[in-house]
C-alpha cells in the first residue's frame, strides 16, 4: 500500500562526495568555501594532537566579530551610503582611477564583503532576508507579504501544492550604478511606504584595511551589539578513528572506510556519542566503522556564530599547512554547518526547511595534500554544486 | 446542553497552527494551554466551543473574548512574528434541524472566526460538504466510521474550500481510539487524496499537545505525503482561516475596513461616475 511504502522511506537528502588535491589547478575547494555564505558552526578535528599550534590558535581567536541589529528596516540596506560603505568592492585597476574613486568613498581601496541574515525567522513560515557578499539581497517572502510588497520575484521551488513562498532577488551592485532608475525607485517605495519590513539582522563584514568599528558607528541609531563567536575545545582520549585511504573515496572492504561512513562517524564524535556499541547503551548502538584504529588523543575545536567564508578559507589553508611538518595524524577534518534558516545554500541555490534544514560540508585533509569534500543537503534543497 | 470545552489550536499563516484547544470557562486552564502551544512552536491557536443540540431550544454563547484570557499577548521566545488567538465554534449535528442555526443570519455564529460542523450521519455529511456555510468538517476519530465516504460530496467540499479535520489527541490517550483514528484517516485519504486536510489537537491538557513537526510526521501515518502532511498543519489551516474571514465579507472579494477620512469635501465634489473611473 502506498502509505506503507511511504513510511519506509527516509526524508530526501543528498550527499555529494568528491576527492581532489589542493595542488590541482582546477581544485574547487576555494570556490566552494567562498560561496557558502551563511555559516553557523565550524569544527575541526585533529587526531594525535593535544594542543593547538600558535598559528591555528590565533586564527581561531580571530574568526572575527559579528553584529546583531534589532528591528532594522529593509530600506536601510538599499541606501547608497550602505552599499558604498559595506557592499561595493573596489578593484585596483589603475592607481589614479582607484585613488579618485576611493577618495570620494569613505574607505581606502580594499576588498570588502558584507553578509547579513535575519535572525529568529523560520524559513518555512516567516519572511526571511539575506544579503550575500556578491551584493544580492535575497528575500524569501510568504504569499501575503509578497503580494503586498509589489516586487517582482519567482515562486519558491519547494512550495508544495499551492505556491506559498516567493523569492525576490535584488542586485544591489546593479542598483547602485543607477540610482534614478525606475527599478530603484520602485524598490525604495516598496520598502519605505508600501510594506515596510523590519527584521533582526545578524551582520558580518570582511574588510582589509578599514576601520574596525565602521559597522557599529553606521548602525548606531539602531540597537547594534557586537558579538564574538563562541569557541569550545575538547581533547578526547582513546578515540576510535576509521582508517582512510585518500585514493579510496568509496572505501575498500578490510582496508579503508568510505566517505559516508566517515561522515557518520564524525557526527557521532561531535555529538559526544559512545562508539562502543554496548548492548546496554540506551542512547546509541552506533559503532565505529571498521577498519579502525585507536588514537591516544584528538583535538576537537568548535566555533559557533555568524562566520564569514573568508575566515574559513584561512582556517582551511592553515590546516593544509599542518602537514608541512611530519605528524602522526593521517588526516584532519574541517566541518562547516550552515544556518538552517538561510534562504540560500551555495551561491544562490535555494534552501528550504522541511523537517530539517541542514546544509553542510566537510573536508578531510590528508597528509599528502589530497582532500575529500563531502557536501550534504536536506529535503528542500537544490543539489550542491 | 453546551460544552465550552474544546479548544482548537490553529496553525495558520504558513506558520504552524493548531485548530483545537479545549477551553473551560472560568479556569486558568485555557491560558496555560495556549501558552504551552505557543512555546511548542505554533503561531496561531484557536479556542473552540462545542455545541451539541440535545434540547429543543439552544442558545449559542458568545465567543470568549481573547482579551479576557490575556490582557496582553504573551511573548514567545524564538518567534519573530506576533502570535494570534482565534475563536472557533463546532456544532455537532445529528439531525437536519440542527443545521438551521447556520442559516440564520443574525445568529451568534457570525461572531466566531471559524465555524466547524461535526456530522453524525451520511446525509448530514453530504449536506455539510455541499451546502452548509462552514469552514471545517470534522471527521470522527473516536469510533468506527458510521458511514462510508463517497467521492462526490468530498470533491464538492474541496472545490468550495471546505477542509476536513482530523484530531490527534484521542489517539494519544487510548490505543483503541488510535486504531480508529488511523483507519478513519486512511479511509478519508483514499478519497480526498490528501487535499484540504487539517490535523489538530483536541487538547485539554498540555500533555496532549504535540509539536508541529511531530504532528506533520503523524500525518504520514494517516496516509498523507510529506509535503501534504506539512501543509496539513500550516498552509491548509491558513486557507481555513481565510475561508472563515470570507464569511464576513461579500463573497471574499470586497472587504470593508473602517478608515478615518481625512477630508470629506474633495470626495463629495466629484460625481459618482467620475469617481468610479478614478478607482479603476
Amino acid at each position: 500500500m502506498a502509505t506503507l511504502r511511504r513510511l519506509r522511506e527516509v526524508p530526501r537528502h543528498l550527499l555529494v562526495c568528491e576527492k581532489s588535491n589542493f595542488g590541482h589547478d582546477k581544485s574547487r575547494h576555494r570556490h566552494l568555501v567562498e560561496t557558502h555564505y551563511h555559516n553557523y558552526r565550524v569544527s575541526f578535528l585533529i587526531p594525535e594532537c593535544g594542543i593547538l599550534s600558535k598559528e591555528l590558535k590565533n586564527l581561531v581567536m580571530e574568526t572575527g566579530p559579528y553584529y546583531f541589529v534589532k528591528n532594522l528596516p529593509l530600506h536601510e540596506l538599499i541606501t547608497h551610503e550602505f552599499i558604498n560603505t559595506f557592499v561595493k568592492k573596489v578593484f585596483s585597476l589603475e592607481p589614479f582611477v582607484c585613488h579618485c574613486v576611493s577618495a570620494s568613498l569613505r574607505i581606502p581601496p580594499s576588498l570588502c564583503s558584507c553578509c547579513a541574515l535575519t535572525y529568529n525567522t523560520n524559513i518555512d513560515e516567516d519572511n526571511t532576508a539575506a544579503l550575500l557578499p556578491n551584493g544580492k539581497l535575497i528575500l524569501s517572502l510568504d504569499k501575503d507579504t509578497y503580494e503586498e510588497t509589489g516586487l517582482q520575484g519567482h515562486p519558491s521551488r519547494y512550495s508544495g501544492r499551492k505556491i506559498m513562498k516567493f523569492v525576490v532577488s535584488i542586485d544591489l551592485m546593479d542598483l547602485s550604478c543607477n540610482l534614478d532608475s525606475k527599478k530603484y525607485k520602485r524598490i525604495s517605495w516598496s520598502f519605505k511606504e508600501k510594506k515596510p519590513l523590519k527584521f533582526d539582522f545578524l551582520l558580518a563584514w570582511h574588510h582589509t584595511g578599514a576601520e574596525e568599528s565602521a559597522m557599529m558607528s553606521y548602525f548606531s541609531s539602531y540597537r547594534i551589539q557586537e558579538h564574538q563567536p563562541k569557541i569550545a575545545v575538547s581533547t578526547m582520549t582513546d578515540l576510535q578513528c576509521p582508517v582512510l585511504q585518500s585514493s579510496e573515496l568509496g572505501g575498500k572492504p578490510e582496508v579503508a572506510c568510505g566517505a559516508w561512513e566517515l561522515l557518520d562517524w564524525l557526527g557521532a564524535v561531535f555529538s559526544d556519542v559512545e562508539l562502543n556499541n554496548e548492548p546496554n547503551n540506551f542512547i546509541s548502538t552506533y559503532c565505529c566503522p571498521q577498519p579502525s584504529t585507536v588514537v591516544a588523543k584528538a583535538y576537537l575545536c568548535t566555533i559557533t556564530g555568524f562566520i564569514l567564508p573568508e575566515k574559513i578559507c584561512l582556517l582551511l589553508e592553515q590546516l593544509c599547512r599542518y602537514f608541512d611538518e611530519p605528524k602522526l595524524a593521517p588526516w584532519v577534518t574541517l566541518s562547516v554547518q550552515g544556518f538552517a534558516d538561510s534562504p540560500v545554500s551555495w551561491r544562490e541555490k535555494e534552501h528550504g526547511f522541511r523537517k530539517g534544514g541542514e546544509h553542510l560540508y566537510n573536508f578531510v585533509i590528508f597528509n599528502n595534500q589530497d582532500y575529500w569534500l563531502q557536501m550534504a543537503v536536506g529535503a528542500n534543497d537544490d543539489c550542491p554544486p | 446542553f453546551q460544552h465550552t470545552n474544546f479548544g482548537w489550536y490553529l496553525k495558520a499563516r504558513q506558520g504552524p497552527a493548531n485548530l483545537k484547544l479545549k477551553s473551560t470557562r472560568g479556569t486558568d486552564r485555557p491560558r496555560r494551554n495556549v501558552q504551552f502551544f505557543f512555546s511548542v512552536g505554533y503561531s496561531v491557536v484557536a479556542i473552540n466551543h462545542v455545541v451539541e443540540f440535545k434540547e429543543k431550544k439552544q442558545e449559542i454563547e458568545k465567543p470568549v473574548a481573547v482579551s479576557e484570557l490575556f490582557t496582553s499577548l504573551p511573548i514567545v521566545q524564538g518567534k519573530s512574528r506576533p502570535i494570534k488567538i482565534l475563536t472557533r465554534l463546532t456544532i455537532i449535528v445529528s439531525d437536519p434541524s440542527h443545521c438551521n442555526v447556520l442559516r440564520a443570519t443574525s445568529s451568534r455564529v457570525r461572531l466566531y472566526d471559524i465555524v466547524a460542523v461535526f456530522p453524525k450521519t451520511e446525509k448530514l455529511f453530504h449536506v455539510a460538504c455541499t451546502h452548509l456555510d462552514v469552514d471545517l468538517v470534522c471527521i470522527t476519530v473516536t469510533e468506527k466510521l458510521p458511514f462510508y465516504f463517497r467521492r462526490p460530496p468530498i470533491n464538492v467540499a474541496i472545490d468550495r474550500g471546505v477542509s476536513f479535520e482530523l484530531v490527534y489527541s484521542p489517539a494519544i490517550k487510548d490505543s483503541t481510539m488510535r486504531r480508529y483514528t488511523i483507519s478513519n484517516a486512511l479511509n478519508l485519504m483514499q478519497i480526498c487524496k490528501g487535499k484540504n486536510v487539517i490535523i489538530s489537537s483536541a487538547a485539554e491538557r498540555p500533555l496532549e499537545i504535540r509539536g508541529p513537526y511531530d504532528v506533520a510526521n503523524l500525518g504520514l501515518l494517516f496516509g498523507l505525503s510529506e509535503s501534504d502532511a506539512k501543509a496539513a498543519v500550516s498552509t491548509n489551516c491558513r486557507a481555513a482561516i481565510l475561508h472563515g474571514e470570507t464569511r464576513k465579507t461579500a463573497f471574499g472579494i470586497i472587504a470593508t475596513v473602517k478608515k478615518p477620512r481625512p477630508s470629506e469635501a474633495d470626495d463629495d465634489s466629484l460625481p459618482a461616475c467620475k469617481k468610479a473611473k478614478c478607482e479603476d
